[in-house]
């Protein structure tokens, strides 16, 4: 055999050169990626771990992890308070580090953006993957999987500038609009079913998403023309003090369900995405199969679609979650921003991620006030870490599951 | 092949013409400023660098706006020689720096300001008592408020009724810490208090809102707004007119200074002689009015241009 010509051999070589570059890169920024993940951690831990180790008294720190998460007495109060409020003005005041409201504000913004865009997401996910006209759900899936790239500052001005004071003027409207809405919607699916076969092939279930908008639109607008009678009826022509008289909740502009609204609008896009995509991959066979068995179309998604698909949806849950906790912007500019600690949902709150944001800047670097909010930081990562790892770990369970039930990977 | 040379001379006429262009207009001022510290007075620093360059083209500047806390640690370490400050240094700051450079800094007062309390424009309330604002604004009450006020009803108005809604700066803002120790005699502030992280959205708040009263920097004041009087325990009132500011009569008043590191005895360097000549002149003095803060009387600025030897006549 003769060797073979020079530069075919050379030309071999350089592809595998090459080759092995390529792999070298990718492999190199996967380590990067990791490493950069760990240092994050590593550099929280380390500015965090002055306050607590070696004992408080030798670095100067005034907190122990007691003082931090259970109420204190001020000079000033009757009774020992939860109260955040950092930095000082003259050397005989103490700053109030404590952190619990921090927290609670977190999780109640949180919960609340769920409450909203739970449903919601699920719902249009489940109405997407298995009713929707396919012509329809091509427009409408990259739709709103586009509205997740909308920034959250843009959202929380809204939120905060815009939404909050029309909420705050038409309390009463959007009350009704809440009361109205979704037993309207009821409605319209109770007519669709008792129109003539004809009409209703004129207005077929996958296109509800269209047909469906004059009637929101119709909707809206008698909840709001209703709204100063319904005020004048029920509540005494003033919702807001009927509210603080008789269920003694105070009407913050800013408040928790303002934060959960614009939340909710900024989580729903990636719960929808997940879900779909979870929803949609569940094995058509499965599908066809109880429908021959006869299951009609509810009892197919609530006995074979869901409970298959059940992983994905939570995991898709698990990663909104995620989002709402660790979001800035939304909240910074929404939620009002005082360190309450109250279960009323027209209270405002503070979360540990704006606390961060607007404080930060100004924490002298090293000092007491900087190392704790690092020390929200921390909790902040560890928590949505976890909770990514979890989303994860169960969706790579839901792919095997499909395989197993014959569907495609 | 003539008339290509042609051209390439005349390029590299032009190309000279550029070059040596800075050298023609040069004077003595040239570099660049750096300047570190408030955000308070970023818009009014940038303003002013603008005008510096202007009139010696030579001269940049360079703002660094995060908060007038970063102003002495930057002027301690040498990053800066420039320190925009919207509170005079607290005595650890000059502390620190007189320790690490044996000499204390330079203040120089460039404008007066001042934090005003405002409610919507609807809202009828003309004034308050300063033991009102503290009893309005506060958990603890300093300043000698006996009860706490929490209703418009408590404070004589009819319309709008329900509880005040209250909106103030971020905890860790230069404007907070001054509202806390003028206004709250150093208390704490009330909880259920909307914190934003600027004046200006403290002024939107309270124009969305007729129940709301906040308070925030004189210069953001709008129209939807309405900035209250303020009455001393001795009973004088206080609007926070121009005047009144710039005399310090009105009780949330202050000063803004900009810091210098210059060793005694010696003179300003070119550029920051012509920053500091701009400032305390009367075109710098316009620019402060126009941004909405109080320019400094005819004497203070006559006195600081002695003290920094500057010409007299602008």
């Amino acid at each position: 055999m003769s060797d073979p010509s020079p530069s075919l051999h050379l030309r071999q070589r350089l592809r595998r050169g090459r080759d092995r570059l390529a792999t070298a890169l990718i492999t190199a920024g996967g380590i990067g990626v990791v490493a950069a993940l760990l240092a994050i951690g590593v550099f929280l831990v380390v500015e965090v771990l002055p306050l607590f180790w070696p004992a408080p008294a030798d670095t100067g720190a005034d907190v122990s992890w007691q003082a931090l998460w259970l109420p204190q007495s001020y000079e000033g109060y009757d009774a020992p308070q939860h109260r955040w409020q950092p930095t000082v003005t003259s050397a005989e005041e103490r700053p109030q580090y404590g952190m619990t409201p921090l927290v609670w504000g977190t999780l109640k913004a949180a919960a609340w953006a769920l409450v909203i865009a739970v449903p919601l997401a699920l719902g249009a996910a489940i109405h997407s993957a298995l009713f929707m006209s396919r012509r329809l759900r091509s427009r409408i899936k990259p739709t709103l999987e586009l509205m997740e790239a909308l920034p959250g500052v843009v959202i929380g001005f809204i939120a905060g500038l815009v939404l909050a004071p029309w909420v705050e003027r038409h309390l009463a409207g959007a009350l009704a609009m809440v009361v109205l809405l979704p037993p309207g919607v009821l409605i319209a699916g109770w007519g669709w079913t008792r129109l003539p076969a004809p009409l209703r092939r004129g207005l077929p279930l996958g296109w509800a998403g269209l047909w469906l908008i004059p009637w929101l639109l119709v909707l809206v607008t008698a909840a709001l023309a209703l709204a100063p009678w319904l005020e004048a009826g029920w509540f005494g022509g003033d919702l807001r003090g009927w509210l603080e008289t008789r269920l003694g909740l105070e009407y913050a502009s800013r408040n928790a369900v303002i934060v959960g609204l614009a939340m909710g609008f900024a989580v729903m896009p990636s719960i929808y995405a997940l879900a779909e995509d979870a929803l949609s991959g569940v094995p058509a066979s499965l599908a066809e199969g109880a429908q021959a068995l006869g299951a009609t179309r509810w009892q197919t998604l609530w006995q074979v679609m869901l409970p298959a698909a059940s992983p994905g949806v939570f995991s898709a849950v698990m990663i909104g979650a995620g989002r709402a906790v660790g979001e800035t912007m939304i909240v910074l500019m929404a939620s009002g921003n005082a360190a309450l600690m109250t279960l009323s949902p027209f209270d405002g709150m503070r979360s540990m991620a704006a606390s961060i944001a607007i404080e930060l800047p100004e924490a002298a670097l090293g000092g007491t006030h900087y190392r704790l909010l690092l020390l929200a930081a921390l909790a902040l990562f560890v928590f949505t870490f976890l909770v990514n790892t979890l989303a994860e770990v169960v969706r790579v369970r839901l792919r095997r599951r499909y395989r197993r039930l014959g569907g495609a990977p | 092949m003539l008339r290509r040379g042609k051209v390439r001379r005349r390029w590299l006429g032009v190309l000279m013409l550029v070059l040596t262009m800075p050298m023609a207009m040069a004077d003595e001022v040239v570099g660049t400023l750096g300047a570190v510290g408030s955000d308070t007075l970023a818009g009014l620093m940038l303003r002013w660098g603008e005008q510096l360059t202007d009139r010696h083209p030579g001269v940049r500047l360079q703002l660094q706006a995060s908060g007038s806390a970063s102003a002495p640690p930057a002027l301690m370490a040498g990053t800066t020689r420039l320190g925009p400050m919207s509170r005079a240094m607290s005595d650890a700051e000059r502390g620190d720096f007189v320790e690490h450079h044996g000499y204390p800094p330079v203040a120089i007062e460039v404008a007066r300001d001042a934090l005003v309390v405002v409610v919507h424009r609807h809202n009828p309330l003309e004034g308050l008592r300063l033991t009102e604002v503290d009893a309005i604004f506060s958990d603890t009450r300093r300043c000698g408020g006996e009860q706490a006020i929490t209703r418009w009803r408590e404070l004589g108005i009819e319309r709008p009724d329900g509880p005040l809604a209250l909106h103030g700066r971020n905890a860790a803002s230069g404007t907070y810490g001054l509202f806390r120790q003028r206004a709250l005699c150093n208390g704490d502030f009330r909880v259920r208090l909307d914190e934003h992280p600027g004046s200006a959205a403290v002024v939107a708040a309270v124009a969305a809102s007729p129940r709301a009263i906040g308070y925030a920097g004189r210069n953001h004041l709008t129209a939807g707004v309405r900035a209250l009087t303020l009455v001393d325990a001795e009973g004088n009132a206080y609007r926070p007119d121009p005047e009144r500011v710039r005399q310090g009569d009105y009780p949330l008043s202050r000063t803004l200074y900009l810091y210098l590191n210059l060793p005694p005895g010696q003179a300003l360097p070119g550029p920051e002689r012509a920053f500091v000549e701009l400032i305390l002149s009367p075109e710098g003095q316009e620019t402060v009015t126009e941004l909405g803060f109080v320019a400094l009387p005819q004497a203070t600025l006559e006195r600081q241009r002695r003290r920094l030897g500057l010409n007299d006549a602008p």
